[in-house]
């Protein structure tokens, strides 16, 4: 099914792979895929979690984990990978083939120096037989990673910052010369600046070296901006191929669209966001349907009997849609009409009291050796009833600790704190009606999903207790009302039964919005409350922030580093930079004209921060 | 990003599977459990009869792992024996828990001047050689088998209530538990409701391991005298009384012997094992 491409890049190829077909034990994770690299081309392999991208890229390098097995083939120039030996592989891997991960910190040795992670790579060639020669040329690998600083040779990993490390694992990956690069997900570890820098210095080195490079990545904005060439993997399978300019200009298949479309843009407002609904399925669960045939709107009874095939479409492009020529037009409108959608004009803020309000906020935590680590330094900010208001900086910016200072998860060390009137500084020392008041008043979102709900107790006694801690417990949680809470969220009543092991993480992140508006909260601070879920599950979520807001007429308060996100679901932004605010205004004003350098370089930093709007 | 499908595929066959290992040592704890409880009904004699003519006689038909010194039955013995093997450790490992489960959420959970307070004092008694404490404490204040349980109960406290606190520890800085806070829940009703079912693995855990340890202490107690009265049915107050007839019967010395190390090793087994399985 790939021969047309095969054939045309066939003289220049440099990686094949042909058929690979990763499984555990007798459970599939992909199914036969086909890949080819040619010399010098940046590919990007684009897929949700559990799509297999990562897997892809270990069974090209040989590094599967133990228990996975892969069939198939994988040819780098004219050499069959798969057959190789460990001994034979060696030889192959760092030299032709080397891999950068995603966390910078675990991927570097903690117990040896940055410039001894490239010296290890060089000591097998005879040129850099000598220490001095070694040294020298370690500065100069460092030098082409943008380091030019002295002594970080000499400095440990933990020593150094995250965008360091990467760096320093990135020129320890080329410390041999490979033809072929496999970056998986190398920024998505970063803050959002550094994650800019990482991804540019990739390019530039991709460039000077004439080296192929494959790019794993859950981003599609990222994979479009870096890449010359798509692969869109689902649940194992690939959906869709082709140029990036072409498949971000008209997508062929109904995943590509939805996942281009659930990506909120930072441009633009979006009148409506899109969303895919349901959540990714396991690939030996879909083993002979249309991987995404639950999720399509347009999948028809073909699409669920056995798995479609991979066709060309042109002589570049192949997608996985067997109905891709029916409905090619309605994808094509439907892409245009959500992009060209009106922007909707925040309502202006009502000038009464300020729902929360901060003033001087100073937070100190003691650090080692008892030295005072400054996390927030003297932040004023304030949200007006149904209002929502973004708080973007990077980490260690000192977001998540105002978040916290708000619910009384911190004590302050200076400032007042005013929620609905109430001094709420200091919960301690609060009178303990107010305290409840308080907390019926400001209810916190947290990110990581995963924890966000207690393992033990079920969907229903979450809730549960959250009812009967809301309004003084006058009235007992009854499962109608359990319901009501979860037909609020978009759940239905069966996930009472359920426990948080058994929920995806949207549905977890649903539920815990739940639990938080059963006190029937008037503002809601969510830390960072999408970016642990995949892409097409994130704009669910925001659509369920944009829903409650406008039924409920809730606050929020949007603690995130992503501008995109802020930008679809908030109307004023503070832009939060080393526990100072360096900038705020309205939304619209902070992202479209950026005054401080700081938020300039943020907005900067997004990849592809605009849409095309062309057909 | 998460990449959980390897991990979750390979934790779902591993629910439908028991070690062979763990089902031996459950049998044999089951074994134990029987003997303990069903002593007179199925041990063949009585273990307190004494044939003075007889003297200890290796293995026959009629006793089928011989007679002890005073021509007692050396399988009713040990029959009879599973009781005390038992009861004591079960007292010392839960009673230890039990308080170390209250002392670790206290200190885990308040922190600052409860949990100092709580740890020094436990750092206090890890100081302390704890076999030594008890031989001590039994020889003075005399009180056999229940005061060793006791002091053994104590001592035990101390290491269990810092395994309890580090697990509590881990879990009190998770959203659910700053949820909980945040919805203004009281602090009894997140302790025991929402910390202490999920440390209650681990207790369960390190609880079968406990039980192991006092196994072994208390027959070493028994041993040198310190336990049970002269006379009871003990495996520890066996390995003593019979000491002396290896070569005669060897069986009177290895039959308990044996039964302390198969007992205390299975519950190890199982104890690592849970741990492994639920505690992870």
């Amino acid at each position: 099914m790939n021969r047309t491409v095969a054939r045309a890049g066939e003289h220049s190829s440099l990686l094949e792979v042909e058929k690979l077909a990763i499984s555990h034990g007798a459970v599939p994770i992909t199914t036969p895929l086909d890949i080819i690299v040619k010399r010098g081309e940046t590919v990007a392999i684009v897929g949700e979690s559990g799509s297999g991208k990562s897997l892809t890229a270990r069974a090209i390098a040989g590094i599967l984990p133990p228990g996975i097995n892969a069939t198939g083939t994988i040819t780098l120039d004219g050499i069959p990978l798969m057959r190789l030996s460990e001994r034979e592989l060696r030889k192959i891997r760092g030299f032709r083939v080397s891999m950068l991960m995603q966390d910078p910190f675990t991927m570097l040795n903690p117990l040896m120096q940055c410039g001894d992670h490239i010296d290890e790579m060089l000591r097998d060639r005879p040129a850099f037989a000598s220490r001095a020669a070694r040294a020298k040329e370690v500065k100069r690998r460092l030098a082409e990673v943008g380091i030019v600083e002295e002594d970080v040779a000499g400095r440990m990993p933990f020593q150094l910052s995250g965008g360091m490390c990467q760096r320093i694992a990135l020129a320890a990956a080329l410390a041999r010369d490979p033809e072929l690069l496999i970056a998986d997900e190398p920024s998505t570890a970063l803050d959002v600046t550094t994650q800019a820098e990482i991804i540019k210095l990739l390019r530039r080195v991709q460039r000077e070296r004439h080296m192929s490079l494959i790019l794993i990545t859950h981003n599609l904005r990222l994979a479009f901006a870096t890449c010359q060439r798509i692969y869109v993997l689902y649940a194992g399978s690939i959906l869709e191929v082709g140029d990036a300019a072409a498949v971000e200009r008209q997508p062929l298949h109904p995943y590509t669209l939805g996942l281009l479309l659930s990506e909120p843009p930072v441009d633009v407002r979006v009148h409506r966001l899109v969303a895919i609904p349901g959540f990714v399925p396991r690939a030996a669960d879909v083993v002979d349907s249309c991987g995404f045939a639950n999720r399509c709107d347009w999948a028809k009874e073909i699409c669920r009997t056995g798995k479609p095939p991979l066709m060309a479409r042109d002589t570049t492009r192949l997608t996985a849609c067997i109905r891709q020529d029916e409905i090619q037009s309605e994808l094509d409108s439907l892409r245009m009409a959500t992009l060209s959608a009106t922007e909707i004009t925040p309502r202006p803020a009502v000038a009464t009291e300020a729902l929360v309000r901060i003033d001087a906020l100073v937070k100190t935590f003691v650090g080692r050796q008892g030295r005072p680590i400054c996390a927030v330094k003297s932040v004023s900010l304030h949200v007006m009833p149904g209002e929502s208001v973004g708080l973007v900086g990077e980490s260690g910016s000192g977001k998540t600790t105002i978040g916290r200072c708000l619910v009384g998860l911190e004590r302050p060390t200076a400032g007042d704190i005013r929620i609905n009137g109430i001094a709420a500084a200091d919960f301690d020392a609060m009178a303990k009606a107010d305290r409840a008041r308080v907390r019926q008043t400001i209810q916190m979102i947290f990110q990581d999903t995963y924890s966000t709900l207690n393992p033990k107790h079920s969907v229903g006694q979450a809730l549960g207790e959250a009812l009967g801690a809301s309004a003084g417990a006058s009235s007992p949680a009854t499962p109608e009302r359990i319901a009501g809470l979860l037909a609020e969220v978009g759940l239905s009543a069966a996930y009472s039964t359920r426990r948080p092991v058994s929920l995806s993480g949207g549905e977890r992140q649903r539920v815990a919005i739940a639990r938080a508006l059963a006190v029937k909260p008037a503002i809601l601070v969510c830390d960072e409350p999408v970016a642990a879920l995949d892409v097409s599950v994130q704009a669910q979520v925001l659509k369920l922030f944009k829903r409650l807001q406008a039924e409920r007429g809730l606050s929020y308060l949007f603690i995130t580093h992503d501008l995109a996100v802020v930008r679809q679901i908030t109307e004023r932004i503070y832009v939060l930079y080393l526990g100072e605010i360096v900038e705020e205004g309205p939304t619209e004003r902070i992202i479209g004209n950026p005054q401080h350098p700081y938020t300039r370089r943020l907005v900067e930093s997004i990849p592809r921060s605009t849409i095309r709007n062309e057909p | 990003m998460r990449v959980p499908e390897i991990g979750e595929i390979r934790r779902r066959k591993q629910r439908l599977r028991i070690p062979i290992v763990i089902l031996l040592a459950a049998l044999i704890i089951t074994a134990v459990v029987t003997c303990a409880v069903l002593g007179e009904g199925i041990a063949p004699d009585s273990p307190f009869r004494q044939r003075l003519e007889v003297g200890d006689t290796p293995p026959s038909p009629v006793h089928i792992a011989g007679t002890d010194l005073l021509g007692r039955d050396v399988l009713s013995r040990v029959i009879y024996g599973a009781k005390t093997a038992l009861v004591g450790p079960i007292f010392v490992a839960v009673g230890a828990f039990t308080i170390a489960t209250l002392l670790g959420l206290l200190s885990g959970y308040l922190g600052g001047f409860v949990d100092s307070a709580i740890m020094r004092c436990v750092d206090f008694m890890l100081a302390l050689p704890g076999p030594l404490v008890a031989i001590v404490v039994v020889g003075v204040v005399g009180g056999g088998y229940w005061t060793a349980v006791l002091v053994l109960g104590v001592l035990f406290t101390a290491p269990d209530t810092r395994i309890v606190r580090s697990a509590v520890l881990e879990q009190r800085p998770l959203p659910y538990i700053e949820a909980a806070r945040t919805l203004g829940i009281s602090k009894t009703r997140i302790l025991f409701l929402h910390i202490l079912p999920n440390v209650g693995p681990i207790i369960l855990a390190y609880v079968a391991l406990d039980f192991a340890f006092a196994l072994v202490n208390l027959a070493g107690l028994s041993f040198l005298g310190l336990g049970v009265e002269p006379g009871t049915p003990d495996w520890g107050r066996m390995l003593f009384e019979n000491r002396n007839i290896l070569f005669s019967n060897p069986v009177a010395l290895l039959l308990p012997a044996g039964m302390i190390i198969l007992t205390a090793v299975s519950m190890n087994l199982i104890g690592d094992w849970l741990f492994e399985r639920f505690a992870k």
